[in-house]
């Protein structure tokens, strides 16, 4: 899944356009989740030993528990959180999705033996790669999330590519995912770690696409190139390269285009360049700068109440959950809707252009060196170069 | 080279007193008019900007602008160990690693100086519109102070509307709701302390998390008038003047309803 590499590249080359936020502080924010993706984070995050939680009729409730305990929390924060779940898997990853069966048929298997065998670690470990997302658990997220009042959106195609178009349209704030080709999609701020529990104790990571552009010197579709090229989920990629490399490759040639047609000795020989890269590649490119997505104007986002009965109703009455644990986190939701909503300091004061100390002449970084705080930029040494490089242009 | 000797070095105390709260670190952007300082709390609601005039110093002298910046927290510490009356004397090189502070008494008998490491610190600056303000409140500081911290027992949220009659602060909490009303008396002859103005071409009606009021009123010390600036959709001003040195502005967005 995603982009393989991507986020350590980002953190070596880059490390200007990582932020690492707090929770609390995206109050009022939008922000677009990859419903399917959560689904199948919770199936496999929320278990006890190797069984995932069931209600008294032995239905896997792992799911429900994900989603409303972490949506309940986001809420809670003042947080708008809008789900998108699939549709129909893009037809270039058919390739991707075959492999995928295989690995979960070997998955099983591999469960089966350890059973066999009674190795605990490996039940627990081979248990959680025979999970699958039913399409009924999606059916079960969508009624709990209209219930709660939280708006749900069915992409004609695969949940990515409507969040980043949700995004770059300015529906929502930001595209919170694990996945890193949410920025490939052309989402402009991604966020991680947002569904994380709050036992994890990891705080949101917020990626901007523009700073990531900027500092890696690259345009759009350069960035896309060097996605593909490091491994994304549609194509094979080319062997012995990994981001570092592609990230050069991509530098050197302009474009992937004009790689693939040097005389580079990554691509020139015989099996070097996989099949369906030679052939797909622009399709790929396609599928990441115009994906079949549904149109963020026609998307009407709206919280409504929660149903408090409704939620009681379904995930007690017919999810064996705790009645009570319901009924004060529901509490919360109902409470955070009457809070009225902050608005943040932002939206009225614009950010002067070229203000920002990390922008400031020379003299004063070089004075800054000494200081306590080391500028971020300077972990990667190249990284500082180029993001010295781009403090100049401005 | 920057210097800059302070006869009331108190000021600097509540200055730093009346940030620290909503700001943990912050740039003191210093240059030959002053020292400027424009912050937001970690949440990104509100926004301080701290404006000290050269003018207002016994002595000031910057060769050159920069940023100075600074954990509040850490310089609250050091100010703690300032007396009521002493003379306080900022200094830093001008590539120098830590501001100095130096505090004297008042007899000269007592001198103690300490250095704080400065830091880089990322922050934006923000351009803040002029805003032609609908309603204007001109009230006692410590009268202000007291209707936050009174209202506050009872709810997070409070409305503040300015009518004909006066300035109404509203809260509903649980426990129940609260009302505290302030007329305008310029007319009688109240005290120059405990004057109401009230400037309104129309009246506004907004909704602030009473949190922020409750931190901003700690600027109260410093001088003995609040302006509350308002205007429909925009945020609350709340403006310390203090006379001959400078002023403390709090901008603080408003709860808003519902959106469409």
């Amino acid at each position: 899944m995603g982009i393989h590499g991507l986020s350590k590249l980002i953190a070596d080359h880059a490390p200007g356009a990582m932020k690492e936020g707090k929770f609390e502080n995206y109050f009022g924010r939008k922000i677009a989740i990859d419903a399917s993706t959560s689904i199948y984070q919770f199936l496999v995050a929320v278990r006890h030993e190797e069984n995932a939680l069931t209600n008294a009729d032995g239905v896997v409730t792992s799911h429900l528990n994900g989603m409303f305990y972490r949506t309940v929390r986001m809420i809670d924060a003042g947080i708008k959180p809008v789900y998108v779940f699939d549709g129909k898997p893009p037809t270039m990853k058919g390739g991707e999705l075959a492999k995928r069966h295989a690995r979960a048929a070997q998955a099983t298997a591999d469960l089966a033996k350890a059973k066999e065998e009674g190795n605990q670690e490996d039940i627990e470990k081979f248990s959680k790669r025979t999970v699958r997302a039913t399409k009924q658990q999606s059916l079960d997220c969508k009624k709990l999330l209209e219930l709660m009042g939280v708006p749900v959106i069915d992409a004609p195609c695969e949940a990515e590519s409507t969040c980043a178009a949700l995004c770059a349209a300015g529906k929502v704030f930001a595209v919170g995912t694990e996945d890193m080709d949410a920025l490939t999609f052309g989402s402009t701020v991604l966020l991680r770690h947002l569904t994380y529990s709050d036992t994890k104790k990891m705080p949101p990571m917020e990626y901007r696409l523009a700073d990531v552009l900027r500092l890696l010197e690259l345009s759009m579709a350069q960035f896309i190139d060097v996605c593909i090229l490091c491994g994304c989920d549609y194509t094979d990629k080319l062997k012995g390269v990994g981001p570092e490399t592609a990230l050069k490759k991509i530098r050197e040639h302009g474009s992937l285009h004009a790689l693939l047609h040097s005389t580079d000795k990554l691509v020139v020989g015989e099996d070097k360049v996989p099949a369906s890269l030679r052939e797909g590649y622009e399709e790929v490119q396609r599928l990441f700068t115009s994906p079949e997505a549904a149109d963020p104007e026609a998307v009407e986002l709206r919280w409504g109440e929660p149903d408090v009965e409704g939620i009681v109703g379904f995930m007690c009455g017919e999810m064996g959950f705790d009645e009570k644990r319901i009924r004060s986190s529901c509490e919360k939701l109902v409470k955070a809707k009457g809070k009225g909503n902050q608005v943040r300091i932002e939206n009225f004061f614009a950010a002067k252009p070229g203000t920002n100390p990390a922008a400031a002449p020379a003299g004063k970084a070089a004075a800054g060196s000494g200081k306590r705080k080391a500028e971020p930029a300077a972990k990667a040494g190249k990284g500082a170069a180029a993001a010295a490089g781009a403090k100049k242009k401005k | 080279m920057f210097e800059a000797r302070l006869t009331k070095g108190e000021l600097i105390k509540k200055v730093i007193e009346a940030l620290k709260d909503l700001v943990t670190e912050a740039n003191f952007d210093i240059s030959a008019t002053g020292i400027q300082l424009q912050a937001m709390d970690s949440s990104h609601v509100s926004l301080c900007a701290l404006q000290m005039k050269a003018e207002g110093f016994d002595h000031f002298r910057c060769d050159r602008s920069m940023p100075l910046g600074i954990n509040l927290s850490s310089m609250s510490k050091v100010l703690k160990c300032c007396n009521k009356d002493d003379i306080v004397t900022l200094k830093a090189e001008d590539d120098g690693d830590s501001i100095n502070f130096m505090f004297e008494s008042k007899d000269q008998d007592k001198i103690s100086d300490f250095e704080l490491k400065l830091m880089d610190i990322d922050s934006e600056h923000f351009g803040i519109p002029d805003t032609d303000y609908k309603a204007t409140v001109t009230m006692s500081a410590s009268e202000f102070t007291r209707i936050c911290n009174d209202l506050s027992i009872l709810g997070e949220t409070v409305a503040i509307s300015v009518g004909k009659d006066g300035v109404r602060f509203s809260v509903s909490g649980e426990m129940g709701t609260g009302n505290m009303t302030v007329r305008d008396n310029t007319s009688s002859d109240t005290k120059e302390a405990d004057r109401v103005e009230i400037d309104m071409e129309e009246p506004v009606n907004l909704n602030f998390a009473l949190r922020y009021l409750k931190s901003f009123a700690k600027a109260a010390p410093l001088t003995d008038r609040v302006s509350l600036c308002l205007s429909r959709d925009v945020p609350l001003l709340v403006k310390y003047e203090i006379p001959e040195f400078g002023s403390l502005s709090y901008y603080l967005a408003p709860k808003i309803d519902d959106e469409s």
